[in-house]
């Protein structure tokens, strides 16, 4: 997906079948599928080990399937976030005045889907594993921050849709020339918004150190997380930016069968 | 600095900029269905949440007065990008099918399967009637004013009776160990929950029955007027949040 100006003409002379704006179409799909797996995948271990290891914190077996679980996806967090923002960041175009306006139309498009993917991960986080969060603890004692599901959703889920949504932001700013001279604030507040919803975990489990066994799911407690997600409204802005710059693009291309 | 937004007259592409925009018409639409999902379904889950899992919360006096003034939001919100800026009437419908099928997936995979709670102590809520006529209502007078009276006063008081046919079942009376109660509550007590003690459930509170059966009906009334000005409010959170501005730094 990074792709710099220099390279375009190995672009146009490539025999693909997949139209020249949507060449990232395939990275795109096997994101989708690849995130897919993971979060499925998780379910499934949550299936598998939640009632059998997950309700007590005290007992060895929560160690050996929660905690480590819990160090495995850190980890992994770390090592992703320094390499795909490491490489999306080295790989900058340094060429952006001199930027084709094709290239420029499918780097758009390429923007859209890390958005889209991003979204993907919010849909996750937002909505299935945030009300699996209610579920799991209608039915099990809340004797530590990191429980069946709060492994999952706090500590995993939000720093994935956080990174995703950087490599958005960082997508647009290393490639994309008006993103590159000002900073676009719908993109900025879609972005950083909801990565206070994960700042929201402090104030959440702060909360519930007060209750151990309650939950009440539309309890003030949990408004900071309510505040964080009006943000991703900002897409809307980031839309009629996309829209209009390649309406101006489209205009000056010249026609085509 | 800001984007201008082009008001030339329309003319439709043809050739490859037909298929060009097409395509980014159907990366929109992929985005938006998560994006709406994920954002308002956690936005509806910590606000109306525990009205809109349970069947032994869905009351006459908090159930229809929380659902739709919280449910408002971002449909109007959304409505006021998707109507200004492209002439979509459907900001409303899109925003409440994607909560729709985000509780749905939630309720059947993670409360029955994982924790096998019965579908039916887990029904959400639905507001598409209510969606429907505030689009519409959007889309005939194209007026924020006549929309956010007649619009988010319908979409308040279509809630109850469009829900009524789901929860009505859940409401007859049984006699359950010498007391009266209803289905609803025998769920309740069955299917033991960390939020069901009685200072946590928030339903019928006030002093006995103060006007029996016209409870709902008035929490219908209570939440419409709330609900025309809760959408002129996030009518115009959703534009200020749709801004085209760039900044020079952050």
């Amino acid at each position: 997906m990074a792709t710099t100006s220099e390279q375009l003409p190995a672009f146009s002379e490539t025999q693909s079948k997949i139209p020249w704006y949507v060449q990232d179409l395939p990275l795109y799909l096997k994101g989708f599928g690849i995130l897919t797996v993971i979060y499925i995948g998780l379910r499934l271990y949550q299936g598998a080990f939640a009632i059998s290891s997950g309700l007590d914190s005290s007992e060895p077996a929560f160690e050996e399937y929660w905690m480590r679980l819990f160090y495995i996806e850190l980890s992994v967090l770390a090592i992703f976030v320094s390499g795909v923002w490491g490489y999306l960041w080295i790989s900058r175009d340094r060429h952006l005045d001199t930027l084709d306006p094709k290239e420029e139309i499918r780097r758009y498009f390429t923007l859209t889907m890390w958005i889209s993917i991003y979204t993907f991960a919010v849909y996750w986080a937002g909505s299935y594993f945030a009300e699996q969060d209610n579920s799991w603890h209608q039915v099990a004692i809340r004797d530590t921050p990191f429980t069946a599901n709060h492994i999952i959703e706090f500590y995993f889920n939000f720093p994935l849709y956080v990174i995703l949504g950087g490599c958005a932001w960082l997508y647009a700013r290393t490639r994309l020339p008006l993103y590159a001279k000002g900073v676009s604030l719908p993109l900025t507040l879609a972005v950083f918004g909801p990565f206070m919803i994960l700042v929201s975990v402090g104030f959440n489990e702060w909360g519930h150190t007060f209750w151990f066994r309650e939950e009440f799911f539309a309890a003030p407690i949990h408004w900071g997380f309510v505040i964080g997600v009006w943000f991703a409204l900002g897409v809307g802005g980031i839309l009629l930016q996309g829209v209009t710059r390649l309406t101006e693009l489209l205009d000056g291309l010249e026609e085509a069968p | 600095m800001s984007v201008n937004i082009s008001n030339r007259s329309f003319r439709p592409y043809t050739g490859e900029k037909a298929r060009i925009t097409r395509a980014y018409d159907y990366l929109i639409l992929v985005l938006a269905l998560f994006l709406f999902i994920g954002a308002f379904h956690l936005h509806f889950a910590l606000t109306v949440g525990d009205w809109d899992f349970w069947v032994d919360w869905k009351d006459r006096q908090w159930w229809p007065l929380v659902t739709p003034l919280m449910g408002i939001t971002f449909p109007a919100a959304v409505q006021a990008v998707m109507w200004e800026k492209f002439r979509l009437p459907m900001g409303a419908t899109l925003c409440v099918t994607a909560l729709l099928i985000g509780t749905w997936i939630a309720r059947i995979f993670a409360y029955h399967y994982w924790n096998y709670f019965p579908i039916n102590m887990v029904l959400p809520a639905t507001m598409l009637p209510g969606a429907l006529v505030l689009d519409a209502i959007l889309m005939l007078s194209n007026s924020l004013t006549i929309t956010a009276i007649f619009g988010g006063a319908a979409f308040a008081l279509l809630f109850y009776p469009s829900n009524w046919p789901i929860i009505g079942m859940f409401h007859v009376p049984v006699e359950y160990g010498n007391a009266q109660l209803s289905i609803a509550d025998l769920f309740g007590f069955e299917y033991i929950r960390t939020g069901m003690p009685e200072y946590l459930r928030i339903i019928e509170r006030g002093t006995l029955r103060t006007y029996g059966q016209y409870a709902t009906p008035l929490s219908a009334f209570c939440s419409a007027l709330l609900c025309t000005l809760m959408y002129t409010l996030w009518w115009h959170i959703g534009k200020w949040f749709a801004t085209v501005r760039y900044l020079n730094k952050i």
